[in-house]
């Protein structure tokens, strides 16, 4: 662990960093002050409206990006692909379905309640759906097709829905603005919930370190040193679901996020996944602050969709790493 | 001391006429080096493979000390069977550091051999060099340790060298015969002059059956070599054990 001796104190300022950032940002940018009298107990209304909206959003900002970022490290290793990113597996697609449903359809829930709770349960159906068709995870070609026939599908499914079930009341662009991402600011507890959920994420994630180096020498050698390939890519395969399932719940479709941090964290720390996991997560979660704080201060009033944010920093870093990979 | 045995092993894929391995039977034990020869398309790697526990063989089954392969715990038969590819390219830029503690970590207490094994394959100066930075004779070299710190009672290797040049898979070779002097070590060649002179034991395959198992001396002597391979060979005493030999049609 000598690569990344040192390195610990370094990251934490910079996630400090983006965490100021964006808290400082927004439709009126803050000053590193007005957050410290803020968090302070100042009664001033834009200090309590920090604390009370902004806190809790940028928070849940972090811990999505940290989720995103944990996700495409997983995702990343199952596949030993470094293109591999944390929606291949359909969860993308299963997530939009059950947010058209939640959005469109009245079922009588607490909005946030049915949007989250659907989504989620969309996203880990579809990974469940395509661990179905590919028959298992031991051809992860296989699964990489079954994962794109079954995406294409589901969007077909969910542009139905959405011609069906919108009409003058509801809005085809609140669909279409959740499927853009966003974070919404979420509830004290709601972000305990997700604060644990991360947590769990993390732990069950680092179990699976060992698995992905080892399958990163390939299949048949991490078989020869003793890892049982099949059971450990399903259990990998539905701990990414997982993670990337409450990261969608909770954000909607962030692009890019999930594919860039692990390459950073790569560069960063090597390619040992006890180092690479949690270091891809805190570099998923500077990534969305500071997308989040764009998207907040760059065209006030109005606030500009995260997840166009990523893609338009995302697309060129992904044009660069398809150079550098095709010159390799 | 392990014994590794196959019994009527039969491999088969759907799409081709003939088996890939034919009713093969073998047994190996510490103390000889084990050689697997024969043409291309004979079965070779596919039995390594089938022994590593690899292949399923959809009829017969292997035993390792009396007990099938197939029931062993995976982290088990990791930790007792070494395997060494034909071809290793890991997915992501790994040190030799990482690829030998990743080869550590099947087996108890084998981290801490991990800089006695870079020493003892002249690897000490390249513990933190990138895989892709290695020469092939490096690269050769670690995946060797990797496979070779867990100290596993047998050895399994698919034409280690292949791609060296002759320097370095003479000294390849003779790491894995010093090896096989207290472990079962089996290794598919396709150099036949290193096979004839470095393994104490050859297998001829021929078209998924063994068509002769015995001393190497033995097999180089016979006829069947040369049937099997479909050549003439002219066979040459060795004057100098150690040294390679070069034919040519005239020297200058």
């Amino acid at each position: 662990m000598s690569v990344i001796a040192g390195r610990p104190v370094r990251l934490a300022l910079a996630l400090l960093a983006c965490l100021v950032f964006a808290a400082c940002a927004g439709h009126r940018w803050a000053g590193p002050l007005d957050l410290a009298r803020a968090v302070a107990g100042d009664p001033d209304l834009s200090a309590r409206l920090l604390v009370a909206w902004r806190l809790p959003r940028i928070l849940a900002a972090g811990l999505v990006g940290a989720l995103l970022g944990l996700g495409g490290a997983i995702f990343q290793g199952v596949f030993r692909n470094p293109l591999a990113e944390p929606y291949l597996l359909g969860s993308a697609g299963g997530a939009a379905i059950g947010a058209t449903i939640a959005l469109l359809v009245p079922l009588g829930l607490p909005s946030s309640l049915a949007l989250g709770g659907l989504s989620f349960a969309g996203a880990w159906a579809a990974t469940l759906l395509v661990l179905a068709v590919a028959q298992g995870a031991r051809d992860t070609a296989g699964l990489l097709l079954a994962g794109v026939a079954v995406a294409a599908m589901l969007g077909a499914v969910r542009s139905f829905l959405m011609l069906a079930l919108s009409d003058e009341s509801v809005s085809l662009q609140v669909v279409l603005s959740w499927t853009l991402g966003g974070i919404q600011t979420p509830t004290w507890a709601g972000l305990g919930l997700l604060a644990i959920l991360v947590v769990l994420a993390l732990a069950a994630s680092l179990t699976l370190a060992r698995g992905l180096d080892l399958l990163g020498l390939g299949t048949d050698q991490a078989a020869a040193f003793g890892l049982a390939t099949d059971s450990f890519l399903r259990r990998a395969i539905c701990v990414g679901a997982f993670v990337v399932a409450v990261a969608v719940a909770y954000g909607g479709l962030v692009g890019f996020v999930g594919l860039i941090a692990p390459h950073i964290a790569r560069w960063w720390v090597g390619p040992r996944h006890r180092a690479l996991l949690p270091v891809s997560g805190a570099i998923g979660a500077g990534l969305v602050l500071v997308c989040d704080g764009l998207a907040r201060a760059l065209l006030p009033p109005a606030e500009i969709p995260l997840g166009l944010i990523t893609a338009a920093a995302g697309g060129p870093f992904f044009l660069v790493l398809l150079r550098r990979r095709m010159r390799a | 001391m392990s014994v590794l045995a196959a019994g009527a092993l039969v491999v088969a894929r759907a799409d081709a006429p003939a088996p890939i391995l034919d009713a093969v039977s073998f047994r190996a034990e510490p103390g000889r080096l084990v050689g697997l020869i024969g043409p291309n398309g004979a079965g070779k790697s596919t039995l390594l493979r089938c022994l590593a526990g690899l292949v399923t063989p959809q009829t017969g089954a292997v035993t390792l000390d009396g007990r099938p392969l197939a029931a062993l715990p995976a982290p088990e038969r990791g930790r007792r069977i070494g395997y060494l590819p034909q071809s290793f390219q890991p997915a992501w830029d790994y040190t030799v550091r990482a690829v030998l503690e990743l080869g550590a970590s099947r087996a108890p207490g084998a981290l801490s051999r991990v800089p006695a094994a870079l020493d003892a394959h002249d690897l000490t100066a390249l513990t933190e060099r990138p895989w892709s930075r290695l020469s092939g004779g490096e690269r050769a070299r670690a995946l060797l340790a990797a496979v070779l710190v867990a100290e596993p009672p047998v050895l399994l290797a698919d034409e280690p060298g292949a791609s060296l040049d002759i320097g370095h898979r003479i000294d390849l070779l003779a790491r894995l015969a010093r090896y096989a002097r207290t472990r079962t070590v089996i290794v598919v060649l396709h150099d036949l002059e290193r096979a004839v002179r470095d393994c104490d034991r050859l297998v001829l395959l021929d078209k998924g059956r063994i068509v002769l198992d015995a001393a190497a001396g033995v097999v180089a002597a016979s006829d069947l070599l040369d049937t099997t391979f479909g050549v003439r060979f002219t066979r040459v005493s060795v004057i100098e054990p150690d040294c390679p030999i070069l034919a040519v049609n005239r020297i200058a």
